[in-house]
Formats: structure tokens, sequence, C-alpha cells
């Protein structure tokens, strides 16, 4: 059989370009392999070579999503590829979507097999687990030789156009489509293995996750409202103007905590969004209208609350996995609940 | 309780003049038995058919599997209520023809279904296939309404058992396996260290061919109750389930309930098991409120820390099961629940009728709408009607080579709820 | 406690004693019509997806709701909505299934719901 041909996406940092500040490097074409593709070549033992690598920049990719993603496209294109292959990007946001949109969109409008890899919690996984097959991976690029090994029969037997099976089988993240197969215990020995785990604290997985619903019951109403200390919390990215902490654009990896003790109005010179996920025209011009420290002011005057509280918390919602606000929302909420306050005004976009 | 399980391996069935067992073969007198099944007014004629692992054969529509068995001590017979007197069951010890069931199969309704293919693709779905089966096919006197139909193939089916059961009474056993639940105070004296388990099953028991017995008393009319694991295998629960083949438990099923098998395995090392709640999913909803309500209460008293659940057929059961499962978890109790899915032919709906999020813990038997292809046999046994008509009726899926294209959940006991199968989905 | 049913056979049971509203139409029709009427307030009474029978092979369906109507009942409201899209999954493909799309099957269909609809009426004590 001949050898398939092979094209790699990878970002800037893969290709040994740089980090964050190479970050805008637009998209580039190479012959042959470059960085990882070294030990995916190797993992093809022959079978399949990559012929070309296309690397482009993070923040280039995500920030010009349509043009980077055609001259990326155009780019695999030219070198006539049997197969391709994105990543992997374990838990880096911006390369998890850059890596799920040109995967997806080789397989859509080339028609050309092509998978990604990455880390379950990385917000590419949720974004395109549904278009494309997304092999799952470690966190970091310590787990780069393990994704090969999982990444490159997987690719081969896609390729091949052979039966997939489920993703417990192969080792892709689940993606919503029920695949039968025989384990190797039998359904009750699973169970009781499964309740020993769970009654010990150990971990388990489900063979059957619950459609999601993360539903909070509400807490009972404020008593008396205006005794009470009122803190906001945003997930629209307000910021202090230059965005001192560097709160991403999008898969927020941080939030930030600021000061408003005498600040009355957030007004075009003190305040803006870090967000990227929509017009910021009118937030840069009053980032009040997502995050009401005036009125808040007004009512506190009026007496209409007991005070707003001396910090506010924020961070961008945009991309921001599901696990990450979680665990932002674990320690602000510690930090609230240690400061006195008694209810929070939740704001996003 | 303890009782003790003396399992007679069974290589082989044949007809002969005397019924007996021997050397692992069961000889059966086909007059003799036919007889005695023919003694319900309600059946018209009686036949016989043998079915071994491997054979090209096919046997359509299956109602029931049913592995003969025999007291040889202790209290009662096997199926009480149904076969013997309601003498509460097991302890002593139970003669087991391990490798061989009874197979009732004919047309009850004209829906009916329940596939098993002794050899090739169906085969590897169906635990049945491994068996060396008898089927009973019984035929009706002719305008016999569909319940009483249902109960007269039902109870020829218990009968044979029985009849096969009782060759293996005076057989050496090949291998014994005990079994034995203390009472609760002794369990806790004696595991003080180990987490408390127990089984919540629930029945089949929505009306005319979706009901269960249990000391011969139908469950639907039953409040939520306990049993010791070993009266499962002394046939303390029968099966009356007609409808849904894959995921219906049968009597082979209830007497070789592999939750409790599993949990008997760990028993006394990493777990106390201390009993079995049973409980019914029945139509009607404030029904549905109380079983699970006592079966959450049930389980609090018992005082155990972790609880397995399973569920038997689709959809109105689904609601059945999160019930108990959100109840049962409220209580602080854990919850391990075993289903199977309907997630359509491509795999990409909504597996269930229900859902919470308390239901953390899932085991699956597998997507019953795939679809699986099933080559010709050369021998149909049961309903040569309902054979013709299967293959005739598949729109478009008779292929040219007479093989024919089925979901999975026309195999008998392919997405077994119990977790009786590997056969799993993700 | 009201009837709603497709099925002739529960329309005209002489042992069933309860109010009955006839619903001219399909399976669906019936679970339509009863989430309609959970809409006004009235609660479901018996599961809609009663049996095991699958909504692809059997055309009949009866369901019982409460009389009285008060404030939705969301429970009674989600279990219609799970049966309804429950309904629509089978019916992706409709009555190609199995052997069951024969005119001969009706009256075993028939016979299934209304002995079905009885043993919740006889839950209901409503003989």
């Amino acid at each position: 059989m001949e050898k398939l041909r092979a094209v790699h996406y990878i970002n800037q940092f893969f290709a040994q370009i740089g980090g964050e500040e190479k970050a805008d490097h637009k998209p580039e074409a190479r012959e042959g392999f470059v960085g990882p593709g070294m030990a995916f070549n190797a993992e093809f033992s022959g079978k399949a070579e990559i012929v070309g690598t296309v690397i482009c920049g993070d923040s280039y990719f995500n920030e010009n999503l349509e043009m980077a993603t055609k001259e990326v496209l155009a780019m695999i294109k030219s070198f006539k590829p049997d197969l391709v292959i994105a990543g992997p990007a374990f838990n880096a946001g911006r390369y998890g979507m850059a890596c799920g949109t040109v995967a997806s969109a080789v397989k859509k409008e080339l028609g050309i097999p092509a998978i990604t890899g990455m880390y379950i919690e990385n917000p590419g996984a949720d974004s395109f687990k549904k278009e494309v097959y997304i092999i799952e991976t470690k966190n970091s690029a310590a787990g780069m030789r393990d994704a090969v090994k999982a990444m490159v029969p997987f690719a081969l037997k896609l390729a091949a156009g052979e039966k997939i099976g489920a993703s417990a089988e192969e080792g892709y993240i689940p993606n919503g489509i029920r695949v039968n197969f025989f384990e190797k215990k039998r359904g009750s020995e699973r169970a009781v293995e499964m309740l020993l785990a769970k009654l010990s604290g150990k971990p388990f997985t489900t063979e059957f996750p619950m459609p999601d619903f993360d539903r909070v019951e509400p807490n009972p109403a404020v008593k008396d409202v205006s005794k009470a200390t009122i803190a906001l919390v945003t997930s629209g990215g307000i910021v202090p103007k230059g965005n001192p902490d560097h709160i991403e654009s999008s898969s927020a990896s941080k939030y930030g905590k600021y000061d408003i003790d005498g600040i009355f109005d957030l007004t075009d010179a003190t305040y803006e969004t870090a967000h990227g996920g929509y017009d910021p025209v009118y937030a840069n011009q009053d980032a009040d209208r997502v995050l009401p420290v005036d009125i808040l002011r007004e009512f506190e005057k009026e007496g209409k609350i007991g005070k707003l509280h001396r910090y506010y918390y924020t961070t961008t919602g945009n991309g921001t996995a599901v696990a990450s606000a979680k665990a932002f929302a674990e320690k602000i909420g510690k930090e609230l609940a240690a400061d006195g306050v008694d209810a929070v005004i939740l704001t996003s976009t | 309780m303890k009782l003790e399980l003396g399992n007679i391996i069974i290589h082989d069935i044949q007809f002969g003049n005397v019924s007996k067992v021997e050397k692992g073969i069961i000889y059966i007198n086909k007059d003799e038995l036919g007889a005695l099944l023919s003694e319900d007014e309600n059946i018209k004629s009686v036949s016989f058919e043998i079915a071994r692992p491997g054979e090209r054969i096919r046997i359509l529509p299956v109602k029931d599997v049913i592995e003969p068995r025999i007291k040889v001590s202790g209290r009662g017979g096997i199926f009480p209520g149904m076969m013997a007197k309601v003498d509460t069951v097991g302890t002593g010890r139970t003669n087991v023809l391990k490798g061989a069931a009874v197979v009732t199969a004919g047309k009850i309704v004209g829906f009916q279904e329940g596939i098993i293919d002794m050899s090739g693709p169906g085969a590897e779905y169906t635990p049945f296939s491994k068996l060396n089966n008898l089927v009973v096919i019984c035929e009706p006197v002719p305008g016999l309404a569909q319940h009483a139909h249902e109960k007269a193939v039902r109870l020829a089916g218990l009968k044979a058992a029985a009849y096969l059961g009782n060759l293996g009474k005076d057989i050496d056993a090949d291998e014994v396996e005990i079994f034995e639940t203390p009472s609760l105070k002794e369990g806790i004296l004696k595991y003080p260290e180990l987490p408390r388990v127990a089984y919540v099953q629930m029945l089949q028991t929505q009306g005319l061919l979706h009901d269960t017995y249990v000391y011969g008393v139908d469950m639907k009319q039953s409040l939520t109750t306990i049993l010791y694991p070993t009266e499962l295998m002394d046939g303390a629960v029968v099966s009356g389930n007609c409808v849904s083949a894959c995921d219906k438990n049968t009597t082979y099923h209830h007497l070789n309930n592999p939750v409790v098998r599993d949990l008997y395995a760990k028993h006394g090392k990493e777990l106390n098991f201390t009993g079995v709640i049973i409980t019914n999913e029945n139509v009607y909803l404030a029904d549905k409120e109380r079983s699970s309500d006592w079966s959450a209460k049930l389980a609090e008293l018992l005082g155990v820390d972790g609880v397995i659940i399973s569920q038997e057929g689709f959809g109105n059961p689904d609601t059945d099961l999160i019930m108990n499962c959100k109840k049962i978890e409220a209580k602080g109790i854990k919850t391990v629940i075993i289903t199977d899915e309907y997630a359509g032919r491509d795999g990409a709906s909504q597996s269930l009728a229900d859902a919470d999020a308390s239901a953390d813990a899932v085991v699956t038997g597998g997507n019953a709408n795939m679809l699986i292809k099933l080559p010709p046999m050369e021998k149909v046994i049961g309903h040569i009607e309902a054979a013709d008509v299967i293959a005739g009726g598949f729109d478009g899926s008779l292929k040219s080579d007479g093989s024919i294209e089925v979901e999975l959940q026309v195999i008998t006991g392919a997405t077994n709820e119990l977790g009786f199968n590997r056969l799993s989905a993700r | 406690m009201i009837l709603l049913t497709n099925n002739p056979k529960v329309q005209m049971g002489e042992k069933i004693f309860c109010d009955k509203e006839f619903v001219e139409g399909s399976y669906r029709d019936v679970l339509i019509a009863v989430r309609d009427k959970i809409h006004k307030g009235h609660r479901l009474l018996s599961h809609p997806l009663s049996g095991s029978v699958k909504p692809n092979e059997t055309p009949y369906k009866s369901v019982i709701i409460s009389r009285n109507s008060a404030g939705m009942d969301l429970d009674s409201l989600k279990i219609i909505e799970d049966s309804i899209a429950a309904y629509d999954k089978f019916m992706q493909n409709s009555m190609k299934y199995g052997y069951n799309n024969q005119e001969s099957l009706l009256a075993d269909f028939s016979e299934i719901d209304y002995r079905l609809i009885k043993a919740a009426l006889d839950s209901a004590s409503c003989r």
C-alpha cells in the first residue's frame, strides 16, 4: 500500500517560533514535519508520512477566524493530503479552538479525514467534540508521547475507512453518539465495582452521563436588602483600563479582583472590557452598562441597599471552560462569604 | 439464610425412552412430558425441539427461558406460589441443571418478539445461545384469550422446568456453591467495618404481558418489599413479561440474578450484602411515587450505605428508575443504576425517557436500536408463520442472501438491565 | 379523572367507568392532547409511555389525567414532554421496524393498551 499523505497543523509555540509574543504569527506552510511532527512520523512507521506542516499563531487564528481558516485550509489543500492531524492542543484553550476549527473545516469542506487531540477541559473539546474526533490527551505537552501513540492508530483507522468503535475503546472524547461494544466484565460486576468506588470516594466514570443540567437551587430571598452588603461579579470582562492582570479575551485562565472604594461611576477613561466575544464599543463607552456600579452607588446613598462591597470580581466568560469557571466561583464565593457579603449580583454580557 | 447450590453440568439434551440425567446428558421422554403439559385444558397440543450451542437454529418468538432446578433439602419447592406451596424458600440445598434451559416459544400476541440464534452474529448477543435448550411450543385451544394464553404458556414452561429439575434430585453435583446472608444484627456484628449494600430490583408490572410474580403474587398489587437474595435462586420471582425481548428479565435471569451473584462475590470481603429490595413499575403515577418512597424507606431502614438499582423494560420504567435513584440518594445513600438505551439507530438520540443529575453512576447494557444483520438459519423453531412475517415484514430489510437486518431489541436478553452481559455503549 | 384515548376498545370498554375523551388521531395526537390538558392545569395520573410496546409499533394510546385543574404541575409537564420526545425518536423509523405494520395485529395492540390502562384504573380504584 502506498504511504498516506498526512498534513499536520500546529501553532507558533509547537513550531518553536515563540510563545505568547509570537501568537500573531500569520499562517505559514512548510514542507515535511515540524516539531511534534517528528514523533507522528515515527509512529506512522511507514504507513503514512507528514508531507507538510501548516503553522499559525493562536491569536492570529482566533482573532481573524474566518480569514485564518480560509488561509490555513488552502495551504492544507495544496499538499493534497489523505489525512490531517491538528495539534494535539492539550489544555491550551485558543490552540484547542484553532485545532477544532481546522479539523472540522477540513472534514466538512475538503472531505478529508481529520482528527485532533485535547485535554477534556480544553474549551475546544466542548465546542468541537460533535464535529470531529478529538483524542483525549493529558493537560500538558508532557503527555505528547501518549497522545501520539493514541492519535496515530486512530487516524490511520479513520483514513482507511474502518469502523470506528465506542469512545471508551478508541480514546476519543465522547461525542454524544452512542456506540455499542463488549466490555471485559459483565454489567453487574461493573456496577458493583462502580458502587465500591463511589462509596469510598474514589473516582469512577459513569457509562451514561446524564444530559447536562447544572442547575443551582436559588437561595432564599435576602430578608432586608436595605441592610445587606451587595457585591458585583461579572463574566463580562470589565477591567481597569489597560487590563492590568492580562485577563484573556477568551478561554480565561484567571479572574481579577479590583477595589472600587470611592468610585461612583465607571468611565471610558478608567474602565474597559477585556471580553473578546461581543462588540465592546458600548461597554468601553460606559462600563456601568455591564457592571452597574453607578446605580448601586445611588441605591447605597438612598439607603435601598446596605452597601456596595469594596471589591468586584471579573473574568471573561467567552470560551472559558466550565471547570475553570467553577474553580473561579469556588474561590470567589469563599472570599465573599468571609468578607461578610450578603448577596451578589452576577452580570454577564 | 443459607443456600447450597449443587451444579450438575449439562453438556447435551436428547430425547429418549426414559427421562433421566446421566453423565451430563438430559434424556427426555417426550410423550411423558407432553402428557403432563397437556393436562392444562387451555393447551391443545405441545411439541418439543432441542437447540444446542453452535447449531444453525433460530428460535422465535421466545416467551420465557427457565433453568431447571430442584430443592433437595430445606423448606419449600422451586417456584413457590406457582409450582410449589408458598413456603419461604432460599435455605438448604438446591440442585441445578447447569447449562440447560427450557425455552417457551410461540405466538401469544401478534407483535411479540424474541429471537435466540444458536450460532452466528446474533448468538453473541444472547446468553441463551450457550445453553442446551429444550424448546417447548404450546398451541392453545382455539379462541383462547391473550391473558389466559399467556398464563397457560407461563405455567407450561415452569412445569417443564420443574419436570427436568426433578431428574437432577439424586444426581451428584459437579460443584457446590454456598450463599449466605446473615440477619441484620449478625451482619453488623460480623462485618462492622464493611460498607452495607442492598440491591433494589425493579420488576416489570404494567399489566397484561408485562407482569412479574413473587411467590405467586402479581407484583403490581404489592408494595415494595424485601427478600433474602437466596430466595431468588429458588424461584421466588417468576417472569410473566413477554414484551421487549432485549431488556425483559426471563425467569432464568431471576434465578441467576447477576447483581446478586456479584454482590455475593464481594460479600464479607469488600462489602456487606444485606438483602434485596423488590419494587414495581406500575403505570399509575401515584403507585410509582408510593413504591419509590418505599424503596428509599426500606433502604434507610436496612441502614445501607449504598445500593445497586436495576431496571426492566423501556419508557415508563425510566421514570421509576429515576424516582428510585433520586429518593435513595436524597437519604444520603449512594446509588449505581443499571439500564439500557434507546438512542436511535444512529446512536444520536436521547437514550432515556427521564433523567436526573443524581443518577451520576450508570451502567448501561447498550443501545437496543443498533442494527444487526442476522444470516439465514437452517432451521427455525417456534412459529414458522412469525418467521415468515419477520423476514417479509421488515420493510426493505430482507437481503437477497436471505439474511435480515433487525434492531438489537428483538434478540432475547441482548441489552439486559440486570447487567447479565458484557455489552455496553459509550 | 379523565381518560384520553384513541383506542376504540377503551372508549367502548364497558368496564371502564370514568369520563372519556376520544381523540380522533394518532398515538402522538393523544400525547399532544394530554400535554394541552396539562398546560391547563390537569395532572398526569398514568404514564404516557405505558407498556414496552414501542411507539413505532402500536398505534394506540390511553392516558388518564386528573379531573381537577389547578396550577400547572411541573412533574406532569416534564413526563409528557419527555414522552413526546421519546415518541418522536422512535418515529424516525416509523412502522418499518419489526413485523408490526400489519392490519391483522391491530386487535392485539388494542387489547394490550386496554389491559394496561385497565391496570392503571384498577390502581386508581375506578373500576
